[in-house]
């Protein structure tokens, strides 16, 4: 049997690698359009 | 060198438009609440991608990839320990909610509110004082990566830490807490994407099994001389005792790290700072992990090619890796990824550090306010200066053991005493101002010692990091405890 330690790590490993892929595109939108919202409020302030 | 002509370009390239982006953005500063908290006009996925930028710097692949290399995959439970706290902390609003309420730019402000100017003024002195030596390596282990990824002269490593450092400068000092912002989201995508690339080819590389095969072996080989690859409790690895002093450090840091807590002074409201911590939590895991999978494969690389070559070190051995696998182009991906993480935690740090000491050391002395053209020129006179520091610190200074140790214990000059004067002022009514003065003074005593101690004192006899930590945090809780109920407490101001 695999040692639990080793599986621990490969899940956080691979899940690590799926998380990191997934929010550089999920918040490369949703941040990309706060900068905007950000920059029209700051525009309007002015 | 390593580096082709594509592989500049696309360096190059990523420079020009970071500059760009951070230039930009000083368009809309147009005071210091700006230029520090960018107006608090913050929303969770900006916060999150500044949060995570700046908390992932080239000196954090540096000492996750070190910790890879000497302790195996069990060197990532310290990102375990800190996602679970910043996870907790999110979750919980412990410290942060009340924090973000107070409307505070920095932590030693709301001392003031609650103790007295004198408490702000000595905490905003180990603040600085803790997070400026902290910060002091960040730049010679930036330069080792880039000197043995990119194969360059050694003897360009001040020229491009110099040039680098000048980069960040221009467009922090310009566009503050603003340029940070954009500058880290550009600099997020590019990290992000270089971590990802690089560990799916570090692994396809070296074989999953081959790893996991190499590490056990070579633990094998060493008798149990070596720490154990994968079981962090182990007494040749971390230990429990470690592993505790992490936990509670961990959750420490979540409520008192100034560049993370500037982001949640930055935030809209406390929900969304709030927010930003639970969210941003398991990016912590990757963090420790992806770089200390490189680390690792580095280890068990040099292993099979007859151990380490003489000018290679734990720390340097994963650069000299990634410049044996990655191919043309993505070594540039890479170098530009690793230079986007420098570049956002310096420009992030420095900017958090001016602030405490322009907030909390200058303001607080002077007995005119400054015109608002007095306090921007102040503000980035500051800046210039933390700069000037870093060079010179940074060329200087020599490690005494390994890099993460000396970084949790630079930052453990304030985080005990501060984390136990947070606590204090927000959930302990009896506290008081001669509470909160021995528990600074007394805090600050056990990091201090560790690093003038192990300066001057051969291996054997160095003090251990865990000792210096946890005797850190017992000091403070006792200062302020009995300082407090040693003097009669004064009515809390509304």
């Amino acid at each position: 049997m695999k040692d639990p330690f080793v599986l621990f790590w490969a899940a956080l490993i691979f899940a690590s690698i799926a998380w990191y892929a997934f929010l550089v595109f999920y918040l490369g939108i949703k941040a990309g359009l706060e900068i905007r919202e950000l920059t029209q409020t700051l525009e309007q302030r002015k | 060198m390593t580096l082709s002509l594509v592989d500049w370009l696309i360096v190059l390239f990523y420079l020009a438009v970071c500059l760009a982006a951070g230039l930009w953005m000083r368009r809309y500063v147009r005071g210091v609440e700006d230029f520090a908290v960018a107006g608090r006009a913050v929303h969770v996925n900006l916060g999150i991608t500044s949060l995570a930028a700046t908390e992932l710097g080239l000196v954090t692949v540096m000492y996750t990839a070190q910790l890879g290399y000497e302790k195996g995959f069990a060197g990532a439970i310290i990102g375990v320990l800190m996602a679970l706290g910043m996870f907790l902390v999110g979750k919980t609003g412990f410290v942060i909610e009340p924090l973000r309420n107070a409307g505070v730019m920095t932590i030693p402000e709301l001392f003031e509110k609650r103790f007295s100017k004198k408490v702000r003024w000595l905490a905003g002195l180990f603040v600085a004082l803790g997070g400026l030596l902290n910060m002091g390596i960040f730049l010679r282990l930036g330069g080792d990566f880039l000197v043995y990824a990119t194969g360059m002269p050694p003897h360009y490593l001040e020229w491009v830490m110099t040039i680098l450092l000048g980069l960040v400068l221009l467009y922090t000092a310009f566009g503050g807490m603003l340029s940070v912002l954009v500058t880290d989201y550009i600099q997020f995508l590019v990290v992000g994407t270089g971590l990802v690339v690089t560990s799916v080819l570090v692994i396809t590389h070296i074989g999953w099994e081959n790893l996991i095969n190499g590490l056990n072996t070579a633990w094998t080989a060493s008798g149990g001389q070596s720490a154990h690859p994968f079981n962090p409790f182990h007494a040749s690895s971390f230990g429990a005792g470690y592993l505790i002093w992490q936990f509670i450090f961990q959750i420490a840091c979540a409520t008192t790290w100034q560049t993370q807590i500037s982001r949640l002074l930055s935030a809209k409201d406390a929900k969304t700072g709030r927010q930003m911590y639970s969210r941003a939590a398991f990016y912590f895991v990757g963090r420790f992990a992806l770089p200390g999978l490189w680390g690792a494969a580095a280890f068990v690389y040099f292993t099979q090619r007859g151990g380490l070559p003489a000018n290679l070190n734990s720390l340097t051995a994963m650069p000299t890796f990634l410049s044996t696998l990655l191919p043309m182009g993505l070594l540039g991906l890479v170098v530009a990824a690793m230079i986007a993480a420098e570049m956002s935690t310096v420009s992030g740090y420095m900017l958090t550090w001016e602030t405490v000491i322009y907030n909390d050391l200058v303001m607080p002395c002077l007995k005119k306010p400054l015109s608002p053209k007095g306090q921007m020129l102040l503000t980035r006179g500051l800046l210039l200066g933390i700069a000037v520091f870093l060079l010179f610190y940074g060329l200087w200074y020599q490690l005494p053991g390994n890099a993460w140790d000396y970084l949790a214990v630079t930052g453990n000059i304030y985080i005990a005493s501060v984390f136990t004067l947070l606590i204090s002022a927000l959930y302990w009514p009896r506290a008081t101002t001669t509470g909160a003065f021995a528990a600074l003074i007394l805090g600050a005593i056990g990091p201090l010692t560790f690093l003038v101690v192990n300066a001057v004192v051969d291996k054997s006899h160095q003090i251990a990091p865990e000792i210096a930590g946890v005797s850190s945090f017992g000091l403070a809780f006792a200062g302020m405890l009995i300082g407090s109920l040693l003097t009669p407490a004064k009515p809390i101001q509304k």
